[in-house]
């Protein structure tokens, strides 16, 4: 028998004639294909953060959702595309505050929903507002309400809002923000009084064609919209919670804009793929080192001011923003009301007043704990403060958790330091809001309890004064640093991408404002 | 047979029960208080409380998970806190995008690993057989992330021929759409699937039967094919049945490099969240989906070779 098994039964030819027929098979419609996804000059695609399961502006959890809301519904006054903190009429051809708790407006007569819920009225103004702050609608919202009394119907699009009190965000939260969009009574009304994953009536420039979970959300034009004419056809917005995933679809011409990364600024600047512009915006974020003041190995303010002095923050940014970020000088961002224009200790450190410090205030062999969130520029500034610390003889123990974790922070009565982030809406009533007595251990992890800071929270709110007010928030940032409990690092930056296509149009901190979105 | 297949089954139906219980107690063991996470900053206290107890979280904890087997049992699977909707719903609104990728992979590994382990069992020591073990080891060594990102960077953004996210629509496109992320979590299963061949047809090309083959004057293409393949790919499909559950996991990330959606990131997503309704059913498809492959794979295993029903 001739033994010739070990020849090969597929012979190299074979083999490699068939791995050029699977090849070219799996090849073969790529052409074809390759135009299934290539861009659509009709459509804009863009990213956000996370998916958009909710319709309801009442249940609105933040941006994601308000970005398409925004698009879907109108507001009274909405938000001016821009670098400068501004509003512009939006389904209001009227607003006017008349005295200091009524504010009369007057719709315009050419908006009305979809599904066949007629003209928009004031009617549905005054449900819409009405229902995020009565207690039957559970809204997590209804603080952006402030004191919203009732809104009075004077004609068929004609009412009068009605505060309790002066409330100055109303003009830069409550309506031109997730509060202020406007459903349809009866539509809203008949879906059982809360709206779910779809809208039950539509009246913005887009109508939400479909939402794929965790894949993306597709808006198209209204046909009804008797306003101006958006640009785009199609908008895509795609959930992507991964910057550097984002930015591959980016780069591979997937996407039209999207927020990148702090890191990749640098590359960004030498070169956006296709033309592309990379737009360097603010931000309202505000970054922060804590010190909880309940801690017995805090108590010692000398030891406190110690820390505040030897954290170097430009040392802190470049390392971990690579100088995309600007040191801030407290919570509140440039362009509001009550922005500092330098803190009180210098944002570069002062290692011999920190080591003086340290020695005034008798502490030896200080071991303290900071935590921090799980995100790599947040443990590489832990690091750093880890280092700098170390150079007076602080020893630093970092702790690193997860998000669901370290967002429970507040009750954790054994939180030491912590380097903390909270988002912003653009009023400065929004950031002081957190730091009350009332807040304590909720979202106050510093435990700072400051009688004259509270007096300001309450007083600034109702100020309508901006001069007074600027004066009201400055002063409030005064006293949490001279407390010892905060070192202010960042108020971050947005940069953001996007092809050569697309005029954005965006808010002053770099969130879109898709709905005035143009064509280049 | 039959009782190896009923006690097989009753087997997976104990497992799935021991890591569906394990994984409601390890969600509530983490820190972390879901229900401020879940409403956010500005939700009042009695907004708060509330919720507590519509997700019953004010109960104890065994009362909680009876409540939760007890609903199971008839279909129930909660709401989804943020948006209200059904949570069988949503899962299986994901469920297609795992299969498909995890499908996919299984396919192209399974197909290529076979070509090679064969290939490579016909050529032993041969130059041809050196080059497949080094590529079988070489997929094998390789990280799923790492050729994730390199075969983003070479094939959507430089030559721009698969798309980079996304899943498609129509059945080309979603072809096309996880062509990336099968490859790149399908790669080291084909030097594994490559490498488990070829070591059982070599065992299986020295056996009696095949001998007896070639006395008879069949063809080489014929003994390998038919006589030797066959009883070679067995050790296979169990590795494919547990294969499924590593390609699970893998697809988690694949999930999150290619935003793709899928069980994996709607995991990830609602345990960030603590959105414990959807993170129990998501965990309950996932585990099933796995105790069940394998099952099925020991159960196929056992059809075809009854000396592995004695294991049982």
């Amino acid at each position: 028998m001739k033994m010739e098994w070990i020849k090969a039964p597929l012979g190299r030819r074979k083999f490699l004639q068939g791995s050029t027929a699977l090849g070219a098979a799996s090849l073969m419609p790529m052409g074809f294909l390759h135009q299934a996804w290539a861009q659509d000059s009709n459509t804009l695609r863009v990213r956000t953060y996370g998916d958009a399961p909710n319709m309801d502006p009442a249940h609105s959890v933040g941006v994601v959702e308000e970005e398409i809301h925004a698009s879907i519904y109108n507001k009274l006054i909405q938000y001016k595309p821009g670098r400068e903190w501004d509003w512009q009429l939006d389904a209001a051809e009227m607003i006017e505050q008349v005295d200091p708790t009524h504010i009369k407006f007057a719709l315009r007569n050419d908006i009305g929903f979809t599904n066949g819920h007629g003209a928009m009225t004031a009617e549905d103004v005054k449900f819409s507002f009405e229902r995020i702050i009565s207690d039957a609608t559970e809204s997590p919202n209804k603080p952006d309400m402030g004191p919203l009394s009732h809104v009075e119907v004077t004609g068929e699009r004609e009412g009068t809002i009605v505060l309790n009190e002066p409330f100055a965000p109303l003009w830069s939260i409550a309506l031109p923000y997730i509060t202020g969009n406007i459903v349809s009574k009866s539509a809203t009304e008949a879906a059982g009084g809360r709206i779910g994953s779809d809208p039950v009536a539509e009246s913005g420039p887009y109508v939400r064609a479909s939402w794929s979970p965790k894949e993306k959300t597709v808006l198209k034009r209204n046909p009804n919209w008797q306003g101006d004419k958006p640009a785009w056809d199609n908008i895509e917005i795609y959930p992507i919670d991964d910057e550097n995933t984002a930015e591959i679809a980016f780069d591979a011409g997937e996407l039209d804009l999207t927020r990148v990364s702090l890191g990749s600024v640098q590359r960004y600047r030498e070169n956006v793929p296709d033309g592309g512009r990379l737009l360097e915006n603010p931000s309202l974020y505000y970054v922060w080192l804590g010190m909880n003041l309940d801690h017995p190995k805090l108590q010692n303010k000398k030891l406190r001011q110690a820390i505040q002095h030897a954290v170097d923050v430009p040392t802190l940014l470049e390392a971990a923003y690579f100088g995309a970020a600007e040191p801030s000088t407290g919570i509140i961002a440039p362009g509001l009301a009550g922005n500092r224009s330098a803190n009180l200790i210098a944002a570069e450190a002062n290692m011999e007043k920190a080591r003086a410090l340290l020695a005034e205030s008798g502490e030896t062999n200080v071991v303290i704990a900071l935590d921090t969130l799980n995100k790599t520029t947040y443990t590489t500034m832990a690091q750093v403060i880890q280092s700098m610390l170390a150079q007076i003889g602080i020893t630093l123990e970092i702790n690193v958790l997860e998000s669901g974790a370290f967002w429970s922070s507040g009750e954790n009565e054994d939180l030491q330091l912590v380097l903390n982030r909270f988002s912003m809406a653009p009023d400065p009533s929004y950031a002081t809001a957190w730091f009350t007595t009332e807040q304590a251990g909720i979202w106050n992890w510093e435990r700072f309890r400051n009688e004259e800071f509270d007096e300001i929270h309450a007083m600034a709110a109702k100020e309508t004064d901006i001069k007074k007010r600027d004066a009201m928030y400055k002063r409030a940032q005064d006293l949490m640093e001279e407390s010892g409990a905060y070192r202010f690092i960042t108020h971050e930056a947005t940069p953001i991408v996007h092809s050569s296509r697309v005029v954005p149009s965006l808010r002053p901190d770099g969130l879109s404002l898709l709905r005035y979105f143009g064509k280049a | 047979m039959i009782t190896y297949t009923i006690r097989r089954l009753a087997l997976a139906a104990l497992i799935l029960f021991v890591a569906v219980t394990a994984m409601f107690l390890m969600i509530r063991a983490v820190p972390g208080d879901p229900v401020k996470i879940m409403l956010g900053p500005r939700a009042t206290p009695e907004l708060q409380a509330s919720l507590t107890a519509a997700l019953g979280l004010d109960q104890p904890i065994w009362k909680q998970l009876m409540i939760f087997y007890s609903k199971m049992m008839q279909g129930d699977l909660g709401v989804d806190v943020f948006s209200g909707r059904s949570v069988t719903h949503i899962v299986m609104q994901q469920l297609p995008y795992t299969l498909e990728l995890i499908f996919a992979s299984i396919i192209w590994s399974a197909l290529l690993g076979v070509i090679f382990g064969a290939y490579a069992a016909a050529n032993p020591n041969t130059l041809w057989d050196r080059m497949i073990a080094f590529i079988s080891v070489s997929f094998i060594a390789a990280p799923a992330f790492v050729i994730a990102l390199l075969s983003l960077l070479v094939f959507a953004v430089q030559l721009r021929w698969f798309p980079a996210i996304g899943v498609g629509e129509g059945f080309w496109s979603r072809v096309h759409h996880v062509a990336l992320p099968a490859f790149a979590i399908g790669l080291s299963w084909v030097g594994y699937i490559a490498r488990l061949v070829r070591a059982s047809m070599l065992e299986v090309l020295g056996e009696h039967h095949i001998r007896t083959a070639r006395a008879f004057g069949l063809s080489e293409r014929r003994i390998i094919m038919v006589y030797a393949l066959r009883i070679a790919i067995l050790p296979v499909i169990t590795v494919i049945g547990v294969g499924m559950g590593f390609l699970l996991s893998a697809a988690v990330f694949a999930e999150i490099v290619f935003a793709r959606p899928g069980l994996g990131k709607l995991v990830i997503d609602s345990i960030t969240t603590r959105n414990y309704p959807v993170v129990m059913g998501a965990v309950l498809v996932s585990t099933g989906l796995f105790v069940l492959s394998t099952a099925i794979s020991d159960i196929v295993n056992a059809w075809l070779d009854p000396r592995s029903r004695q294991s049982l």
